[in-house]
């Protein structure tokens, strides 16, 4: 008998699988709870696969979006409709990164205690951090542009303006044929789904890499006679600077000084630095993830690696991740994580959820990121005209991406201003473009300008 | 290194200062609530029946940890003292107990009774009760060292009262208990073994949980209030009548009945917010059930009745699966519905009982190995059947039976890890042959990359069972009972949406704590025949929670097995309650089970010259082992 009640055991074996397997589930309740209730043939939250209550507002407290008895109605003034579409989302979950679809669990009200028969019969509301205003003055000043723009406070996470075109109005929807050249990607967010080639704008990570890896570089001098041939590539300049110094390279942004940098630190260290500076990162916004940057670096050819170097090549760079090394940047090496969301409550205004502030990890370190500070703002000085950039305290880099499929190039715009009200980091950009100076730099004015007036007519 | 702890303390100090302000908040938020909860409740106005059911969503899961906890804590607690059967005396060497009908004698520490002399071998022999009246003496040591009163033992021979059984040269009087010594020994194991929670307590709260379950189901689904209403009183009746009848009848451990009634009030919630219009049947599933339950409990008091028609029963489940797998009709995808006279039902749930009931060994028959093989045998035609009618979770649900029963029979790793390989490989072949089944099993953990197709069913209980919360929306507030198969295979999905996280994870616990009591009581049986099958019996439970629950989540892939006496439907209900009877056979507590037959000793049996002075003496030694034994 006892040899037999000892083989018990393995009765105890299987309970004991059948209750960590329950706890696995119980954990996976709470972690993933909120997005199992998200999906659509939930009908305590969806209404025929339209989520069926919850206020969407800015920061401000303007409505963005309502749903009242299974239909949404949205913001009065169509720009800024068509400028928040992407940020705020569709019914019927075409726009994956919107607020409707990601945050449905936060606007029926969902929790765990209650589940999805919440207390609240119409919901929550949800605020988000963007303000319309700027987000509708981005959009105007993106014209016709597809691109986007966004900008967020690097000391707190908020965003503020998150536009993305090509953009339609979500109160009237137009037919949109798969093939539409004017609707080409209008329902990715260009901030935070897509990647783009960064032109020139990379020029600051392999700047960063040299500023880290190669002694004495700021008193260096590379001479650039409008061409040099590395590996099997000729990297063609836009000009030819002759002798010039780390700090003029990069104002002018020289293409044959930056090759040199790229193919002196080789293709490996450059592959270290775009992880370092989060690059490669998929970062979470309040759970949307952003699409990582891709690089060539680690098995290109040394003419490649010089390309990539400069920005061409293999390099395909996520507009947010870079408005966050920016950030990081102004920021002394570290920045705040982007975030969308402000505050939920519920409709009588009582709080329900709290959004604790998130650091990055280091991503430059403080000496390369004051050097970097200075070198951008000689850029707004030298090159672009500190005139253009009224009041404001710019930090700055354009990019003029060249695409093979295209003639004309696109336009980059990356940076930060210093503002003890308004610390904020941006990415700007514009496909066919043009000149990054030109254009993106024109649009990021015009969208500082009224992010800047926004905070101080706040504070009065 | 200064900095270093620099950054940790402002780290720390960072962490310190966001908890403070979390907590502040949260404090703020429990203020402003107040107010805000008036405001609220001026605002909405209900009626009194949404009232109703919103105050019951909060009292319901209430109720059932109470129930629960108080269960599962004394099943979890529970003390099953030895019981003593009779005595071996050697002048030389002492006086040993015997605590089970079936003991190993040896020097081994395997034994169940452990000589430590020369002579003695590890397992010398076995002596084996019937539970009626006769003893037997088996002889394990291959030679001639057995004797009884002087005469050898070949094989084995009956032992009675009073004979000399001589071991190794060691000669021991063999004595059964007399009828006062068993009283005492009674009283003394009813003490020990008493239950902390008296059952009547549980029930009253389990009749407060299903009046309650019926009314928010009357108030949800009012054309079919009289069914939900009749259901309920009738589940709740039969219950107290069972109780109660065992409880002045003695029996008061009644555990694992209380569970299944538990379970069962889950089902008929279920049924009601599913398909309300079978509820009579599932009523009547339940009651025949429990009758079967009776039956089999009262027969499987007789061990000697029970191991001569173990062969019919090995036939039975033979028959049983053959039958379906000529006449049965194909549903969802697997051969196992049988029609008869506009009943359907599926035979392979009630050959799980008769699996068991087959299965399980007596010690007797674990001497030899052969044995072993006609169970093998019987088993692997089992599987085959199982296989040709595609019922993938009844047959893995009988092949983890059936290795149970192989380990605790033979305790032999060698054979069951070729068993486990050759399954394997069985599985790799079947996949390859039928590829249909290498669908189902590519759709295991990504069933959200196929929510509309494959996945179908598991994204939907996911999402059902998260909408729960913790309190679920109320019963019959649910929309998963319309998904094909709900009530069934994806019964977990719907109590965690209808009835919330807690009660879900307590049905689950329900069934896992059924094995953790088995193990417990096991200790001191009487018969390997009741271990092993109670441990076969429970685990089978377990493990089809497990196919059901993990299976549904997308944990596992989804076989479309039932969750035990939850999932509505006739023959797993039967299936439930028969499987139920294994347990209820194993445990020995004193006054718990009427499963279990009290045997007393008559004087007749011993032979002294004497009778009151001898006794009297006796009873002052026995005390005295026992408290030797305690010590």
């Amino acid at each position: 008998m006892k040899s037999i009640t000892k083989r018990t055991i393995v009765s105890l074996i299987l309970a004991g699988i059948l209750i960590l397997g329950t706890g696995i589930f119980v954990f996976n309740f709470f972690t993933k709870g909120s997005e199992w209730a998200s999906y659509p043939a939930n009908s305590h939250l969806y209404t025929n696969g339209i989520l069926n209550s919850g206020t969407l507002l800015d920061k401000d407290g303007a409505v963005l979006a309502d749903a009242h008895d299974g239909t949404w109605s949205y913001h009065d003034d169509q720009t800024t409709r068509k400028a928040l579409l992407h940020t705020v989302g569709v019914p019927d979950g075409t726009i994956y990164t919107g607020a409707i679809t990601r945050f449905a669990g936060k606007l029926t009200g969902y929790n765990f205690l209650t589940g999805a028969q919440h207390i609240g019969k119409d919901g929550n509301k949800v605020y988000l951090t963007v303000d319309a205003d700027v987000c509708r003055a981005a959009y105007k000043a993106l014209g016709s542009y597809k691109g986007t723009v966004c900008v967020y406070n690097y000391e707190t996470g908020e965003i503020i303006c998150l536009v993305s075109t090509p953009t339609y109005d979500p109160a009237y929807p137009p037919a949109i044929s798969d093939s539409d050249p004017n609707y080409d990607g209008v329902y990715v967010n260009r901030a935070l789904s897509a990647s783009f080639i960064p032109g020139s704008t990379f020029k600051l990570i392999t700047l960063t890499a040299a500023l880290e890896e190669i002694p004495d570089v700021t008193n260096m001098s590379f001479y650039c006679g409008g061409s040099v041939d590395i590996g099997d590539k000729t990297i063609t300049c836009t000009g030819t600077h002759g002798d010039i110094s780390l700090e003029k390279a990069l104002n002018v942004s020289c293409n044959c000084a930056f090759a040199y940098i790229a193919d002196m630190l080789g293709g490996k260290t450059l592959d270290k630095y775009t992880k370092e500076t989060g690059l490669t990162d998929s970062y979470s916004v309040n759970g949307i993830s952003t699409k990582a940057s891709s690089f060539g670096f680690k098995d290109d050819p040394a003419g490649e690696v010089a390309w990539g170097g400069v920005g061409q090549g293999h390099d395909l760079v996520n507009p947010c991740s870079m408005m966050i090394y920016m950030g990081a940047v102004a920021n002394g090496g570290k920045a705040a994580v982007p975030q969308i969301i402000e505050k939920t409550t519920l409709q009588g205004g009582l709080k329900t959820g709290f959004y604790i502030k998130k650091q990055t990890e280091r991503l430059v370190n403080s000496d390369t990121a004051e050097i970097i500070t200075q070198y951008m703002k000689s850029n707004v000085v030298n090159t672009y005209g500190e005139s253009r950039f009224p009041g404001l305290d710019i930090y700055g880099k354009t990019g003029t991406a060249q695409v093979d499929s295209s003639d004309s190039s696109n336009s980059w715009f990356v940076g930060f201003i210093k503002n003890e009200d308004a610390p904020l980091a941006f990415a700007v950009y514009a496909e066919g473009g043009g000149s990054g100076s030109r254009t993106a730099a024109t649009i990021a004015n015009t969208v500082l300008q009224e992010a800047v007036k926004s905070v101080s007519t706040e504070e009065e | 290194m200064g900095n270093t702890i620099i950054d940790i303390l402002n780290f720390i100090w960072l962490k310190i200062c966001q908890f403070a302000a979390f907590m502040i908040q949260l404090l703020d938020t429990g203020i402003k609530s107040i107010p805000y909860a008036f405001s609220w409740l001026s605002s909405n106005s209900l009626d009194i029946g949404v009232w109703y059911c919103q105050i019951v969503r909060w009292l319901m899961p209430v109720l059932a940890l109470i129930i629960l906890t108080a269960i599962i804590k004394s099943m979890l607690r529970v003390k099953n003292p030895e019981e003593t059967w009779g005595y071996l005396k050697s002048d030389s060497l002492g006086t040993f107990p015997i605590t089970h009908w079936e003991s190993l004698i040896g020097k081994g520490k395997t034994c169940d009774i452990v000589i430590e002399f020369v002579t003695i071998s590890k397992i010398h022999c076995a002596m084996i009760f019937d539970g009626i009246n006769r003893w037997r003496v088996h002889d394990l040591s291959g030679g001639s060292d057995v004797s009884i009163n002087g005469e050898k033992v070949s094989n084995s021979a009956e032992i009675e009262s009073g004979d000399i059984l001589s071991i190794g040269g060691v000669d021991f009087e063999f004595e059964t208990i007399s009828q006062e010594e068993s009283s005492l020994e009674e009283k003394k194991r009813s003490y020990k073994s008493r239950t902390p929670v008296s059952p009547v307590f549980s029930i009253s709260m389990l009749t407060v949980f299903q009046m309650l379950a019926a009314s928010s189901l009357v108030i949800n689904r009012p054309e079919y209030s009289i069914q939900i209403t009749f259901s309920y009183i009738i589940l709740a009746a039969v219950m107290w009548v069972y109780i109660l009848v065992n409880y002045f009848g003695g029996k008061r451990g009644l555990e694992p009945e209380i569970l299944a009634f538990f379970l069962c009030s889950l089902c008929l919630s279920v049924t009601a917010s599913s398909s309300p219009g079978t509820l009579y049947k599932q009523l009547a599933a339940i009651l025949i059930g429990i009758f079967i339950f009776l039956i089999l409990s009262w027969y499987l008091r007789d061990l000697k009745r029970v191991v001569k028609t173990r062969h019919l029963m090995a036939a039975f489940t033979c028959i049983l699966l053959a039958a379906s797998l000529v006449f049965g009709t194909i549903q969802h995808g697997a051969q196992n519905w049988i029609y008869i006279m506009g009943v359907s039902f599926q035979p392979s749930e009630l050959a799980k009982v008769c699996f068991i009931f087959a299965g399980a060994a007596s010690l007797e028959r674990l001497f030899k190995k052969r044995n072993l093989w006609g169970f093998m045998a019987m088993s692997f035609f089992c599987f085959g059947c199982l296989a040709l009618m595609s019922d993938f979770g009844t047959a893995a649900i009988f092949f983890v039976t059936f290795l149970i029963i192989a380990f605790m029979r033979s305790g032999d790793y060698t054979t069951i890890s070729i068993i486990c390989c050759s399954a394997v490989a069985a599985l790799g072949l079947m996949i390859k042959f039928k590829p249909y089944i290498a669908s189902r099993f590519a759709v295991w953990g990504n069933a959200w990359e196929n929510a509309s197709t494959t996945g179908y069913q598991q994204v939907r209980t996911m999402s059902a069972a998260a909408s729960g919360g913790f309190i679920g929306v109320g019963s019959g507030d649910g929309w998963l009972h319309n998904v094909a198969a709900a009530n069934t295979d994806l019964v977990f999905g719907m109590i965690c949406e209808e009835w919330g996280l807690i009660i879900a994870v307590l049905a689950v616990v329900a069934i896992a704590s059924m094995s953790i009591f088995a193990i417990r009581v096991v200790k001191s049986g009487r018969s390997s025949y009741y271990v092993i099958a109670a441990c076969a019996a429970t685990s089978m439970l377990v493990f089809q929670t497990m196919l059901n629950v993990f299976g549904s989540l997308d944990m596992f892939p989804l076989t479309g097995v039932t969750f035990p006496f939850v999932s509505c439907g006739g023959s797993s209900m039967l299936a439930s309650w028969g499987i139920l009877a294994f347990l209820k056979a194993a445990d020995t507590r004193e006054g718990a089970s009427f499963a279990v037959r009290k045997i007393r000793f008559g004087p007749k049996k011993i032979r002294v010259p004497s009778e009151s002075v001898e006794i009297q003496d006796y009873t002052d030694e026995v005390t005295g082992v026992y408290n030797r034994g305690e010590m």
